[in-house]
Formats: structure tokens, sequence, C-alpha cells
């Protein structure tokens, strides 16, 4: 699905956001990436979904190179990938059923789309929302949701764009722990029945290594492991969160054997329960 | 210290206001408005040009919105060529399609906005002859400078991190228009669209001094044959009906936001 070669990604006169990174993630591959906040982990899902273009190496999806896509065809790869945001990302004065049926303005016509501002195809907004579990809110306004609830309406975007790719940026650090949980595997069950390639961003390492096959550590811009979960030692993960007190707080508690997503995470290896 | 200048060079002597023939002068002025003319026959003079400057007001703000919102589109540079939506554009593209069009939208809405409708309203006179037309077109023309000018802040201030997420799924320029800046920033845009069709009442009722209709018109010509009773009448009327604009537009503005 994509290959990175030695990529690059600067902002200015900045440090590089990115540096040397080479990845690897094959079709319907379920991968999570970790590291400490600023470590480069969003930069690199803007460059996966095509809002950045890298300033050096090769970024390749199902082998075209996509520096050259311009236009109509950057368009066409974009619509196969499906982005879902921390912050949701929801146009908060639309109903929920136009931010849902917006999942098709990747290959609707715009007659299509002003038709659909119009007379919405509820049905299909309907189906994608019993997906997420939120039938009931097909036609409220989309800012009188809570969080999770909206959260849950992106998800459902993606659905509608029906994309080969799931890239979901720290989806769950807005929610608490048991609506995390919920969302993590839905989105997981989800790509897994549609044969999704899916790659998350977390904040949370117990999540990540409870439910991912491939663990990816960023830091400073780098790639510094990717790994099984089962061989991601505790050692790796303070290197990993180094100078992090915030994370590391987490690590202690999850080496203590006290998980926020209680027994539903399988005990993690190497670490004393 | 600027103040001190403006003082001077602007002539602002008090002096001049209590001189004995200001005062006189003045003085007619006010005794002669008293009573304000109530007669049925001048008031029924008086429907027509209300109407009128009413409809004046009402088609030169829609044709300002028709000028505004499409140069205001072209003048938002956040939709044009900075900033997320444009990462990926190629230089030279982003500013063939996006600098090119994008300059000349907010040299174009400056110059409807430099000159004051009341200048239009002159040249709009000379061009299409008396009447209410050249004041639909000039308040069309200086009110569309201004709303374009607006619409585009408005719209650039919309939070761009739905923007962000429709482009990423492959939606059109014109698709993220129509489902993120617009419904985002409709409620601003109609609150500021009302606010000038108040303002369009009362320059509506100047630009009849220049011989383009409605209640100024009236008002023009009361003042040009001292029947300072039925000026008073047409302020008053003017008052009224600023007031009412006032009134609906609010009243409609405070649902919206």
């Amino acid at each position: 699905m994509y290959a990175l070669s030695d990529v690059r990604k600067v902002f200015g006169n900045d440090a590089p956001a990115l540096d040397g990174v080479s990845l690897t993630v094959g079709r319907g591959e379920h991968v999570a990436f970790i590291g400490p906040s600023g470590a480069g982990k969003t930069t690199l899902f803007r460059l996966l979904n095509l809002t950045l273009r890298p300033t050096a190496g090769v970024l390749l999806i199902d082998g075209v190179d996509v520096a050259a896509l311009d236009g109509a065809g950057l368009r066409r790869a974009r619509r196969r990938i499906g982005t879902i945001y921390q912050q949701h990302n929801l146009v908060g004065r639309l109903r929920v059923v136009h931010n849902v049926l917006a999942g098709n303005l990747g290959r609707w016509s715009l007659s299509t789309a002003v038709a659909s501002l119009m007379r919405p195809r509820a049905a299909d907004a309907a189906r994608a929302l019993e997906q997420v579990g939120i039938p009931e809110k097909l036609w409220a306004r989309t800012d009188e949701l809570s969080g999770g609830q909206q959260q849950r309406v992106a998800i459902a975007r993606v659905l509608l764009q029906d994309p080969d790719v799931i890239l979901a940026d720290e989806p769950v650090s807005s929610v608490d722990p048991s609506l995390a949980l919920t969302i993590v595997t839905l989105l997981r069950d989800l790509s897994h029945q549609s044969r999704k390639t899916l790659l998350v961003n977390l904040h949370s390492v117990e999540l990540a290594l409870g439910y991912f096959p491939r663990i990816v550590g960023v830091r400073e811009g780098r790639i510094a492991f990717d790994l099984a979960p089962d061989e991601v030692t505790p050692e790796l993960l303070g290197a990993l969160y180094a100078g992090h007190s915030d994370a590391t707080r987490q690590l202690d508690r999850i080496h203590d054997g006290i998980g926020s997503y209680g027994t539903a995470c399988r005990p993690l290896p190497g670490f004393s329960k | 210290m600027v103040l001190a200048i403006s003082l001077r060079e602007a002539g602002v002597d008090p002096r001049l206001l209590v001189q004995s023939d200001a005062v006189g002068n003045a003085a007619r002025f006010v005794r002669g408005m008293f009573p304000p003319a109530l007669g049925v026959d001048f008031l029924g003079l008086l429907v027509r040009p209300v109407i009128e400057t009413i409809q004046i007001s009402l088609m030169g703000t829609t044709i300002a919105v028709v000028i505004g919102f499409p140069l205001g589109l072209l003048a938002t540079a956040s939709l044009m060529w900075r900033g997320a939506l444009h990462e990926r554009t190629p230089v030279a593209r982003r500013a063939l399609l996006g600098g090119v069009p994008y300059g000349l939208a907010r040299a174009l809405l400056s110059v409807f906005r430099a000159i004051p409708e009341y200048v239009w309203a002159f040249m709009f006179v000379r061009a299409v002859g008396l009447g209410p037309f050249p004041a639909v077109l000039a308040l069309g023309v200086a009110y569309g400078g201004m709303l374009g000018k607006v619409y585009s802040e408005i719209l650039e201030g919309v939070d761009s991190r739905p923007i962000e997420a429709l482009r990423a799924a492959g939606a059109s320029r014109a698709a993220i228009v129509l489902y993120g800046l617009v419904p985002s920033a409709l409620p601003h845009l109609v609150s500021y669209t009302l606010y000038r069709w108040e303002c369009a009442i009362r320059a509506a009722a100047i630009l009849g001094f220049v011989g383009a209709g409605g209640i100024g018109q009236q008002l023009a010509l009361s003042m040009r044959m001292f029947q300072f009773d039925e000026v008073l009448t047409e302020l008053a009327v003017l008052f009224a009906l600023v007031a009412a604009v006032d009134f609906v537009s609010g009243r409609i503005r405070g649902r919206l936001v």
C-alpha cells in the first residue's frame, strides 16, 4: 500500500519534523504509531493522506510516486485515503446527515453535491450511522453532539468515502478511556470487515500494544522501532518517551498492571502483572 | 499631536457657531420647521418616494451580494493560494491560478469601495439618466466592494480543520466552499449583509440628492425651496424608515447568531 524511503519534511527554517523515514505498509495491515507528542506522528499522517508533500525522499502508494500527482489525479488518490482526526474536523453547523454524506464529495459532481444539500440520500448516511452505533442522530446538528458521538460521525463519513486505507490521527485523545476502547475496536473491526488498511496514531501505549499487531515508535522525527507488540520491551518504551514525564507516568501504570482499559487488554509482554 | 494638527487644519472653530448671524440662520431654519407639514396632499406625495427608497436599498443590496460574493471568494487567500489546502500545489500553478485572480479581485474590490456611492451615483446618472436605477447601480457597486472585502475576511476566519478534512477526502474546491466554508460562515455572512442593508436605506436617501429618486430627492427639493416644514416631516419619515429596518434586520440577526 505505502512505501516510504528516506522521507524528510521541513517546515520553513525549523529543524526537520521528519527525517530519514523509511516504512512499508502492506494492504490490509493494521499498524499503530506511538511516541511522545511533537515526535512528528501527525506530520507523517498528513504526508500519508497527501495533505503535505515531502521535502525530500519518495512516497509511493501502490507503486505510484505521488509527488507527480496533481489536479484530478491527486483528487482521485486522496479519495482512496480516509482520515479521522483528533478534533473530528466536522462542519459543526451542518446536520449529521450532510457531514456523513460529505464522504462522497471526492466522487460526486458539483451538481450532485448541491442536490444532496437540498434532498440528501438519507438512507446511505443512516446505514453508516447504524454501523457506528448512533443511527438516531441522523438529523441532529453536528455541534450539538458530544465529542465521542462526533468522532463516530467522522468514522461514518470515512465509511461512506469507502477508502482503501484509513488513517486515524489520535482518534481517541479527546474522549474518556472506556469510549476510547470502543472507538478503537470499532475502527479495527470495521477495517477488518472491509479489508481496509488501518494506520492509527495513539497517545495510549496500552491501547496500541493491546490491539495492533504492528507497532511503530516515532521519536524526534525518526522511526525508533518497528516491531510486533510482544517485542516491544519496557526499555524500548522508556527510551521512546524519555524526557516526557506525562507518558512516563502512563508507562509506570502499565508496569504496575493498572491499565486504564481494565481487563479488556491482554497482559502486556515484558510487564509484570 | 495628531489631534492638535487636525484641530487646526480642519478649521474647527466653535466661535463660528455662536456668531450672531449663524445663530440667527439656525433659528430661522428651526423656526421654519414648525409646525411640520402634515397636509394629506403632502403626505400622499411622500408614499411613493418612501417605497422607492426601500426598493432602491433592496435591489442595491441584492446587486452588491451578486458582485461581492464571487469576488469575495476570489479574494479569500486560504481558498486561493495560502495554507494547508495548497501545500501540495506547485508554486507556479499556485501563483497563476490562485495568486493572480486573488490580486485582481482584491484590487477590483478596493476600487469599488474607495469611490463613494455618491460619486458612483453621479456617474451612473450620467450613464443611464435620472431615476432610481442609477442609485441601485451605485449602491450595488460601492456596497459590493465592501461586502466582498468583509466576506473574504469572514471566510478567511473559518476554522480550517474541517476544510482540510474535506480536501483530504478528495473534495473539489467548489465542493469545499459549499460544504465547508459557506455553512460555517453563513450566520456572519447574512448578519453583515443585513447590516449593510440598514446602511443602504440611509445611503439611498442621500443618493436622492443627485437626482436618483426616493425620499432623498424630495428632501433635496424641499431644502432648495426653503420649505423647512416639509424637511422636518421628511426627516421624521426617514428616521422611522431607518428605525423600522434596524428593527427588522436586528430581529433576523438575533435569530441567526
